[in-house]
């Protein structure tokens, strides 16, 4: 009888349970790094020293800790672009594409020479991107709130298109294509657009910055205003949300925007403080990347933080564990794949043990009983 | 097995006796050294409130739990069932709440679905449909074998659910809820259905919590409180109140709601000529003409599915509708939509509509005001006010949760109404729409839902009471209409109306209105 108030009543997870769901990414990488492990050492090298070797690559210097930054930028800006889809249902795996259509938007302001401040050039220069990457990112939003279309396969069809798009604009006779180069890309940009070095003898620009902005202000527009409380309502349920009254395409529209228009700053970043030119296959899978980072950080702005730097440091790392150690270098990228896999995987199993206990706890209340 | 000698001895046969079961899950122990037989040719009726334990016996029996410790006899040998392959070599048969059949398989082949065929490497399935059909017109239970299953209505495709382990020669069937889903003539069938398996020697065990047809159909009944037996009766020498006493643990009312005569007159919902069709597009409302005063309960009664839920959602403005006009006190329904506050709404499907599993109750509870002042103060949500809110709402309303910031998901079922109950009539709105508000609910909470919405009467809202219980429904409500395919059979006055007239509006017999 007592027994059944209490089960009646409310069931918490217990301490272990609330410790793990905290620690769950950081077991899924603990076994992904174990599982890549076992994979170094049977290409026939001690997989201690090379995640030493990894460990030094991404942090034995200043340098290397930059180069770490460096790349972590994108990712920082894509992530957490990808992350308040997250939060709100959505798969906005668009990143990649939003990523070419604020190169091209940054490449075309940035390239021309004008007679302004570099730091209003830079400014420029990212607004054409956000307006770019932001216009791009329209149709699949629109696709997907107001005609019910998969966001996925709107989102990852339009990245393709960006592609070939970007391929289109870096050939001659488009007036951004540098004229004559082997190779189809477009001009320089102007050093006025070109973002600060900030350390001697590293390309760290301050696009790290700008991620790390983007996370923390996102994380408090989810936590603490109407717009991320109505987001996070739509990702919990969306029935409900249009029940209490939210625009649900309207919200749908502004989050796919929002990733695009973060897409759209993280290709800037690239061009104007990385690559400095913009051509095709400059993105390389980062938005693609982008993806993995924010599901590694369960959607929450701020783990993108963690999960972006750890990213990055693995990249970073691997390329001096491949020279060190003869690892070969794709299995930086196999160590990646296996960490988010059991991250999902142990979030998976975590879940499914909770709906267990779930489920055993309310099966008898199946049968209805009315009396009136 | 002295038990069973006694039993030998008075020439009873027991087709299955439990012995003792108890089941443990983490932290509830549903099952308390439960014993329990059901004779050869007899009903038994399984009697308990929700959360008593029958789903969780009844799953021991069909082999999909094993018990922890107690004895299972079939025929009087003892049995291990560890599977529901096992139970049904046994003479088993069970029909669940929620069908397990293949929707895009045909009747006849969910029938024979598992059943090893003679030659291995054909489908021959001319013998089948005939035993089919020989099954069909003996139980007088006609599924036509070669529909697929998703177009079958839910009454048939119990039916089906009942040929199937027919088939397989079931001698003990397990019933579950069967007649929540039918309609009251198809319920008939099923009951002659069930006189004629008992008159072969076969049994059936019958779970319900309508008292009704439990003391039409069974032999005998045994009732089940928090986990063990309370006892088991004679149907013959059981009565209602007794039931229900041993059920519950204490006497319970049965009797109208007292309260005081309605003063206001004002029209506060009118809907006129609403047409509307349901997710398959399909008319579900066919020129519905309602107007439901302030400080009234109009209740709704009627089978499920007769175009209640449609009803709900066109009102609150989660359903277009594809005629007529729902004004809210003069205004158009589709202000509805921008301004919740109009019409609170406790939806049928709790869990689906009315909340947000993973948010915490406090975030549930401003889930339609989180954008005003004081939970919203220059663009930043203030978490403070949103608690104090919760908590205010938590102590008036009798939630019981160890604070505001647990997730829903971890409250009861009663819990996680009284969170919608809470939140949809603390702005005090006009118009409240109940639509199966007390389903799935623990008798605590039904009754504290059922004072919710008489207080929210009382303070002069316009109440829309839609349940398929048809005694909640009249202890509740000023007014009755009764809903049948899509349209309103008829309407009287909650004080006078008579079950029968109710009953036979249900059925779509259109009766004089008794205004």
């Amino acid at each position: 009888m007592n027994n059944k108030k209490q089960r009646g009543y409310v069931s918490l997870p217990g301490i272990g349970d609330l410790a793990l769901s905290g620690l769950r990414p950081l077991i899924g990488i603990l076994l992904g790094l174990i599982a890549g492990a076992g994979l170094i050492a049977l290409s026939g090298v001690n997989p201690l020293s090379a995640y030493v070797a990894m460990l030094k690559g991404a942090f034995g210097s200043p340098q290397a800790f930059a180069n770490v930054l460096v790349r972590a930028s994108p990712l920082l800006i894509g992530g957490v672009g990808v992350a308040i889809g997250i939060k709100a249902g959505l798969w906005n795996v668009g990143i990649e594409g939003y990523m070419y259509a604020g190169a091209i938007g940054a490449g075309m302001v940035g390239i021309a020479a004008l007679p302004v401040a570099p730091i209003v050039h830079i400014i420029l220069s990212f607004l054409a991107a956000i307006a770019f990457a932001v216009v791009w990112g329209l149709g699949p939003a629109y696709m997907k709130a107001y005609r019910g279309v998969n966001e996925v396969v709107a989102t990852i069809m339009m990245n393709y298109v960006a592609i070939f798009f970007t391929s289109w604009m870096v050939h001659e006779p488009q007036p951004m294509a540098e004229p004559g180069s082997f190779f189809p890309m477009s001009r320089m940009i102007a050093p006025t657009a070109k973002l600060p070095i900030l350390m001697k003898g590293t390309s760290l620009h301050p696009g790290f910055i700008i991620g790390l902005i983007a996370c923390v202000v996102l994380y408090f527009v989810l936590r603490y205003t109407p717009f991320g409380f109505r987001t996070r309502m739509l990702g919990v349920n969306p029935v409900g949300s249009r029940y209490a009254g939210v625009n649900v395409r309207q919200q749908m529209l502004f989050v796919l925007l929002i990733g695009a228009l973060m897409g759209g700053v993280s290709g800037a970043v690239e061009i104007l403080g990385l690559k400095q030119r913009v051509y095709m296959d400059f993105v390389a899978g980062v938005g693609y990347e982008s993806v993995a980072v924010a599901l590694l950080a369960g959607g929450n702005p701020l783990g993108v933080i963690a999960s972006a730097l750890f990213f990055s440091a693995l990249k970073a790392g691997g390329a001096t564990m491949s020279i060190q150690t003869g690892v070969g270098g794709p299995m930086t990228v196999v160590i990646e794949a296996l960490c988010v896999i059991f991250v999902i995987g142990v979030g998976y199993s975590e879940r499914k043990r909770l709906e267990r206990l779930d489920v055993a706890e309310k099966e008898d209340k199946e049968v209805e009983y009315d009396v009136a | 097995m002295r038990v069973k000698d006694v039993f030998m001895t008075q020439n009873i046969e027991i087709a299955m006796r439990m012995e003792g079961i108890t089941k443990r899950f983490p932290g509830v122990l549903a099952n308390d050294r439960i014993s329990l037989d059901c004779r050869k040719g007899e009903v038994l009726g399984l009697l308990g409130e929700n959360g008593a334990g029958k789903t969780t016996l009844m799953n021991i029996l069909y082999g999909l739990h094993q018990p922890d410790s107690g004895k299972i006899f079939i025929e009087g040998k003892e049995v291990k069932i560890e599977s529901p392959a096992k139970a049904i070599e046994l003479g088993i048969g069970m029909v669940h709440q929620h069908f397990k059949l293949v929707d895009t398989l045909t009747a006849l082949e969910n029938v024979i679905l598992g059943i090893p065929s003679e030659h291995p490497m054909v489908l021959d399935l001319a013998p089948a449909r005939k035993r089919f059909l020989s099954l069909c017109e003996e139980y007088d239970l006609y599924v036509d074998p070669t529909v697929e299953t998703w177009r079958l209505s839910v009454g048939k495709q119990q039916w089906l659910e009942i040929l199937k382990a027919l088939y397989r020669d079931a001698r003990l069937l397990v019933l579950d809820e069967p007649t929540a889903v039918l309609t009251p003539s198809e319920g008939e069938q099923l009951f002659k259905a069930i006189r004629k398996l008992t008159k072969e020697g076969r049994s059936v065990i019958f779970i319900s919590h309508k008292f009704g047809e439990v003391l039409e159909i069974t032999d005998r009944i045994t009732v089940i409180r928090d986990g063990h037996v309370v006892g088991t009766v004679p149907t013959k020498e059981a009565t209602y109140p007794e039931l229900a006493r041993m059920m519950v643990g204490r006497p319970v009312s049965m009797d109208r709601k007292p309260r005081p005569s309605a003063t206001k007159i004002d029209p506060v919902l009118v809907m006129e000529n609403v047409q509307a069709n349901n997710d398959r597009g399909l008319p579900a409302l066919k020129n519905i003409n309602l107007t439901v005063k302030a400080g009234e309960i109009v209740g709704v009664a009627g089978v499920d599915g007769n175009g209640q839920l449609e009803l709900a959602e066109c009102i609150v403005g989660l359903r277009k509708r594809t005629g007529g006009s729902i004004r809210i006190q003069g205004h158009d329904v589709d202000r509805v939509m921008a301004d919740p506050s109009f019409v609170g709404y406790i939806p049928a499907d709790r869990q689906k509509v009315g909340l947000f599993l993973t948010l915490t109750v406090a975030e549930n509870l401003v889930v339609k005001d989180y954008a005003k002042p004081p939970f919203t103060r220059r663009g930043v949500l203030r978490y403070q006010a949103i608690r104090q809110h919760a908590n205010r709402l938590i102590k008036e309303y009798n939630i019981r949760t160890p604070s505001s910031e647990v997730q829903v998901v971890h409250l009861s079922g009663g819990n996680q109404q009284k969170v919608v109950v809470a939140r949809e009539m603390s702005a005090q709105p006009p118009l409240v729409i109940a639509s199966q508000a007390t389903r799935g609910l623990d008798l605590g909470a039904v009754e504290s839902v059922h004072n919710f919405l008489l207080k929210e009467r009382n303070r002069g809202a316009a109440v829309l009471f839609i349940s398929t219980e048809l005694q909640e429904v009249m202890s509740l409500s000023d007014r009755i209409i009764v809903m049948f395919r899509g349209e309103i059979m008829g309407e009287m006055d909650g004080e006078a109306a008579d079950i029968n007239v109710i009953g036979q509006m249900m059925l779509g017999q259109v009766t004089e209105v008794v205004a």
